[in-house]
């Protein structure tokens, strides 16, 4: 199992490890640089990111398995995280995940047929004041109510947008309208 | 006792009792001195401090919490109160007891670590209370390979994470990881990748409980069913310190023991796994004279032939001190024109495995160059341990040469290991050896070229049967004990070679035991004057150092100052 | 409605502050100029007289904690500015980096420059994606404008800042587990001491600010210290940005005066609860802090030793109201399901316990029960506050116990209910604890 990186990514792994004084500290972003050309980290990914950065593979498994937000397996194409902690848990979260499980079919962390959706529920976003929310791969959705959700989950199936962040480009990606820009205060 | 310069000392309190140690010491070590246990998982002398346990916790006074006694260092005047004298700490103790074991399995019954488990132990000493948890345990993976020595039961693990700071602090070889977050926290390997690197059976050694257990041993006995005893690993000079686990004449286990100056607490995998190839398979268990199996008088009716020529005598790298000095013994006083050698050759070491293993087979080859004086003025010089390894090796490699030209009448191979192994392939040394006249052996492994190349054979011993001294490559004097029972009928090396003396009319040594004959060296020998078994089996005793005190109190008793000289058997 | 000074939301209702030239035009990176002309330790004692205090929940005095950082051990100075805001009910960080990045910016250059330090990292949660692109161009844009780089301003003093993004680990928010995330390691905290200001990044002297810590410096420098120290009480000066959240008509964030009074800012700042229904009670400093009722909230105000006095703690001001539709057993149950897993595993009593009591929670909560439960929780709760390697042992526990103290005869009913099979009477806010 042979495992590459485009070119613009070996030439940005060198640009992150200058970055720190100390190259190991780059771990963090190369395991994204990772996720976002692959979509999931793979064991074939963690060996060719343990030469890159000296941290050997079992250390770089640990990252893996210890933060969140990196995968392991490959999630839906929109994956759709629910936050579940006090605050939004107060506004009605409980009735998206239960909107999401009836119209995806589902279980959270599994992937509909299509490819096209899954969801988790995720501890507190940072987002309390325009509860209940979500994030969508990177985009938050905020002030939802099931209905909403619906609205939103019938546009990304229509129009499809980019909804990641990408270090290559260093953008968020487009969104949706009416939603990409946070409604915090 | 280690070898550790003289620095600055604190004075403290620990329940109640006053005692002094040097400056950086942790509270554990210092209650050690007190010999007060205060218990701990994740804390190791010779690997960094996690601090994650928990259990090491004690009440110093002024502090607003109890603190770890791993990472405190003691401070002067520091009053510290153990589970002996404080209700907070016991309860303390009693809870992360309580704690650890919510998601235990209850494997005992079928656990390789049931009676020698830190969980077990300090269950009882510490909480001994049922448990309050209702819920459902978490499950993991159970009997999961880690590599071809190790074997994991994910679910006991503790996460104390010793095995893994051993894999990144001394081997530096990082296979070992602690993946996931909270509970769900579990020991793995890299998938595709094995715990590899020789030192990897040391982890099971560091494992508190049942999570990592040996694969070779596995399920073969319960502990309590084996005879454990302290000695020296005989695989090669560095002289790891090992409880060997004996059963039915068996070795059933063997782990390190902690020594600073030595092992710290690690292992060798050729050495632990390797422990049973020094009980020989097949064993020599009467005389033989040409081939025949003959009484011992037979064979002491053949030893006059070696009053006639040259004799070499090829001795195993492995014998004990004492053997040596017989060996010394028998060659300046019973033969004419006779030398002896001992079978010493370089190995090569990779990088991983130098971190503990010397390059050699030679257990005792310090005492060897000791005793045949080719360790220049006793062992004032130190670190010259590999220099000996040259010398050694140039003495046998030249006596072989001068075997093959058939320059010896008489050959007698002391020990199963006085070929080396790479020479025993050798097709003209061993056409030599049938060339040669008289050809005697005192084994105790009826395989191969040495039996087979033994004209007579005197059923000897397994270093394993054996109690002795043994210098290892740093000049430390350690004393090996026998592990396993004797066989009668069966002779050590120096016993035999007084047998042969005997036979041709002399006498070496005057003593029945291993231990009397130890006793004997110690008192006759200058250099150890003072030594006792007792002050040796304490950590070893470095010589360097020691000879330099021998000089130091002989200067004093020179200059009338003192006249009774400290002894160390006093210091120990 | 009362008027707050804003020192900190001073900009971000103004349009494009993310951008440079507008930041520029009301006057970003001036202060930074005054600064590089000041003796930094002198600025350090403007920031201790101040009196200015860690605003990420520790409460720390910012000016003795850059106080620590040895002058003369030769190794490189850190700064470090602790944007991995993961704390339930709080979201004030995020409206500073997505709003106003070059306040936090120029913020971070004059504290760095009172330290003498040449490199700092902004550690962003992973989850801010939207804000770690409007920080990142905002420091791009400073590199173009010379306010970062090799020559700051002219001025021959260099300074390098990185954006750096978490993964999703509320412990990373703990110093010293910022750090070793930061090493390339799991964020487990470190063992203290050393202290991170002698002892941090890569082993040397290190200083970890938070967001609007770091945010408060320029105004600090430019009117003095005596100036803030004069807005707010005693021993809470300045403004604090407050994260209001939960049953509110006007949830969000607003800057306030420290001393202000809570009940007030209910009714006023936020509009009041939703759909007038009555308080039950406030978490008012992010999830790790004892709950006050609303019997308790009368006569508090919004500073330290108020809300110490009352029994709780001002923490990050991440503040959760809850109204009487709320089940305080699913609502303690919530925020054990975050502690259980933001726990980094590292210690036996946070590891263990923190898992325990959400299962002993969810049991109660979905109508199993046993009597004993909630002692056995105290029980675990004093087991594990101040017996674990860093401090969220210890604040975990305070909701827990607060929560069994305040609405115990709640707990008591929903476990003596399950006998009687009593249907539940509150909205359900766990979806895993299903009361249908």
């Amino acid at each position: 199992m042979s495992f590459s990186m485009s070119p613009e990514s070996e030439q940005k792994v060198n640009e992150l490890k200058a970055k720190y004084p100390q190259p190991e500290s780059a771990v963090m972003p190369i395991l994204y640089l990772v996720q976002e050309e692959h979509g999931h980290i793979s064991d074939a990914a963690v060996d060719w990111i343990s030469e890159q950065v000296g941290i050997s593979p079992a250390h770089v498994m640990e990252l893996v398995t210890f933060y969140t937000m990196y995968r392991k397996e490959p999630l839906g194409k929109y994956h759709i995280q629910v936050c579940r902690t006090l605050s939004c848990g107060l506004c009605g979260a409980k009735k998206l995940m239960e909107y999401l499980h009836e119209r995806l079919g589902v279980e959270p962390k599994q992937v509909t047929e299509d490819g096209m959706f899954s969801y988790e529920h995720v501890e507190c976003l940072g987002s309390c004041g325009t509860a209940p929310m979500c994030e969508i791969n990177d985009t938050y959705f905020e002030n939802l109510t099931p209905e909403k959700l619906k609205t939103v989950l019938d546009s990304i199936e229509k129009s499809r947008p980019d909804l990641t962040y990408s270090q290559k480009r260093d953008e968020l990606g487009s969104g949706l309208d009416g939603y990409s820009k946070s409604e915090v205060i | 006792m280690a070898d550790t310069p003289q620095t600055e000392m604190v004075t403290l309190t620990i329940d109640g009792k006053e005692v002094s140690v040097p400056k950086g010491t942790n509270i554990i070590e210092a209650a050690k001195s007190l010999e007060i246990e205060v218990p701990f998982y994740c804390y190791h002398p010779h690997l960094s401090v996690p601090g994650n346990c928990r259990i090491c916790q004690v009440e110093v006074e002024g502090a607003p919490k109890l603190m770890i006694g791993c990472h405190t260092q003691v401070a002067e005047g520091m009053v510290v109160r153990t589970h002996q004298t404080s209700e907070k700490v016991r309860e303390t103790q009693a809870s992360t007891m309580e704690l650890l074991l919510i998601n235990h399995p209850l494997d005992c019954t079928v656990c390789d670590q049931a009676g020698h488990c830190k969980l077990q132990d300090y269950h009882y000493e510490y909480n001994a209370k049922p448990s309050r948890f209702l819920e459902v345990k978490e499950n993991k993976p159970k009997a999961v390979p880690l590599g071809s020595t190790v074997m994991l039961d994910a679910e006991r693990c503790i996460a104390c994470t010793r095995c893994v700071r051993f894999c990144d602090e001394v081997t530096e070889t990082g296979e070992i990881g602690l993946l996931n977050r909270g509970d769900r926290y579990q020991i793995a390997v890299k998938e595709g990748r094995e715990l590899d690197n020789p030192l990897s059976g040391t982890v099971v050694d560091l494992c508190p409980v049942g999570a990592l257990t040996h694969r070779h041993w596995r399920f073969n006995t319960r502990i309590w069913y084996a005879n454990p005893k302290d000695s020296i690993c005989p695989g090669c000079s560095t002289g790891c310190n090992v409880k060997v686990y004996e059963r039915d004449g068996q070795v059933v286990q063997v782990k390190a023991r902690l020594n600073a100056d030595v092992n710290k607490e690690w292992l060798c995998d050729e050495g632990r796994y390797g422990f049973e190839r020094f009980l020989p398979a097949s064993r020599v268990a009467s005389a033989y004279v040409a081939g025949e199996p003959a009484s011992l008088d037979g064979v002491l009716e053949t030893v006059g032939e070696l009053k006639k020529g040259k004799t070499l005598l090829l001795c195993a790298p492995d014998l004990t001190l004492e053997d040596y000095s017989v060996v010394d013994l028998f060659t300046k006083k019973c033969l004419a024109d006779a030398q002896w050698v001992t079978a010493v050759r370089q190995r090569e070491l990779t990088q991983l495995e130098q971190i503990l293993i010397s390059p050699d087979y030679g257990a005792n080859l310090c005492g060897a160059a000791y005793i045949s004086g080719v360790a220049a003025s006793g062992f004032v010089e130190s670190g010259a341990a590999a220099g000996l390894r040259d010398v050694l090796e140039e003495g046998y490699v030249a006596a072989l040469k001068l075997l093959k030209s058939d320059y010896f009448d008489n050959v007698i191979f002391v020990g199963d290991r006085a070929l080396d192994e790479r020479d025993l392939g050798d097709i003209e040394l061993l056409q030599a050896l049938t060339r040669t006249p008289f050809t005697l052996g005192i084994l105790s492994d009826k395989e191969g070229a040495l039996f087979e190349n033994s004209r007579v054979v005197i059923p000897g011993r397994s270093i394993l049967e054996k109690s002795g001294m043994l210098i290892n490559r740093d000049y430390r004097l350690q004393y090996a004990q026998q592990v396993v029972p004797l066989r009668d009928g069966t002779y050590q090396d120096w016993k035999a070679l007084n047998l042969l003396a005997q036979g041709l009319g002399k006498k070496l040594v005057e003593c029945e035991s291993d231990r009397e004959l130890t006793n004997i060296v110690l008192s006759t020998v200058d250099d150890l004057s003072g030594l006792s078994i007792r002050a040796i089996k304490q950590g070893g005793i470095n010589l360097v150092s020691y000879a330099s005190q021998l000089r130091q109190s002989a200067v004093v008793s020179e200059n009338g100052n003192n006249t009774v000289t400290e002894r160390e058997s006093d210091r120990a | 409605m009362a008027e707050h000074k804003q020192i900190l939301l001073k900009n971000v209702r103004e349009k494009d502050q993310h951008k440079i030239d507008t930041a520029i035009q009301r006057g970003a990176y001036a202060i930074l100029k005054k600064t590089l002309e000041m003796d930094p330790l002198k600025i350090i004692e403007e920031v201790k007289t101040s009196k200015l205090r860690g605003r990420g929940g520790a409460g720390f005095p910012t000016g003795m904690k850059w106080g620590f950082v040895p002058r003369d051990s030769g190794k490189p100075v850190y700064l470090i500015n602790n944007a991995d805001e993961s704390e339930p009910g709080t979201f004030k960080d995020r409206v500073l980096l997505e709003r106003d990045p070059h306040l936090v910016i120029e913020g971070m250059l004059c504290s760095a420059w009172a330290l003498q330090s040449e490199w700092s990292c902004i550690y962003i949660r992973g989850e801010y994606a939207y804000p770690y692109v409007q920080i990142q161009r905002a420091i791009d844009e400073a590199y173009e404008r010379g306010f970062l780089g090799d020559n700051v301003c002219g001025s021959g003093w260099k300074h390098h800042m990185v954006v750096h993004r978490g993964a999703g680990a509320y412990i990373c928010g703990e110093e010293t587990a910022l750090l070793e995330s930061l090493e390339g390691k799991k964020g487990q905290p470190r063992l203290k001491p050393p202290f991170p200001a002698v002892s941090g990044l890569y082993g040397c002297p290190t200083v970890i600010n938070n967001v609007e810590t770091l945010a408060n410096i320029p105004w600090i420098i430019e009117n003095g210290g005596e100036a803030f120290a004069a807005i707010g009480v005693e021993n809470s000066t300045g403004t604090k940005l407050v994260s209001a959240s939960g049953h509110l008509n006007q949830p969000g964030v607003y800057e306030v005066e420290m001393g202000y009074s809570l009940l007030q800012f209910i009714e006023e700042e936020c509009g009041g609860v939703r759909d007038g229904n009555a308080l039950m009670g406030v978490i008012p400093g992010g999830s790790s802090v004892n709950v006050l009722t609303a019997e308790e909230c009368a006569g508090v105000n919004l500073d330290y030793d108020s809300l110490a006095n009352a029994g709780s703690s001002l923490g990050c001001a991440g503040f959760m109201v809850m109204d009487e539709t709320t089940d305080p057993i699913e609502a303690v149950l919530s925020l054990s399901r975050f502690y259980a897993h933001e726990s980094c595993g590292q210690c036996t009593p946070c590891r263990e316990g923190a898992h325990w009591i959400e299962k002993i929670f969810a049991r109660i909560a979905k109508g199993h029960g046993q009597p004993g439960d909630i002692e056995l929780v105290e029980s675990l709760c004093d087991q594990i506050g101040g017996h674990t390697i860093c401090a969220f042992g210890d604040t975990m526990v305070l909701p827990y116990r607060s929560f069994l103290k305040k609405f115990r005869n709640q707990f008591r009913t929903r476990i003596a209910e399950v006998m009687k099979g009593v249907e539940p009477r509150r909205e359900s806010i766990d979806f895993e604890a299903g009361m249908h």
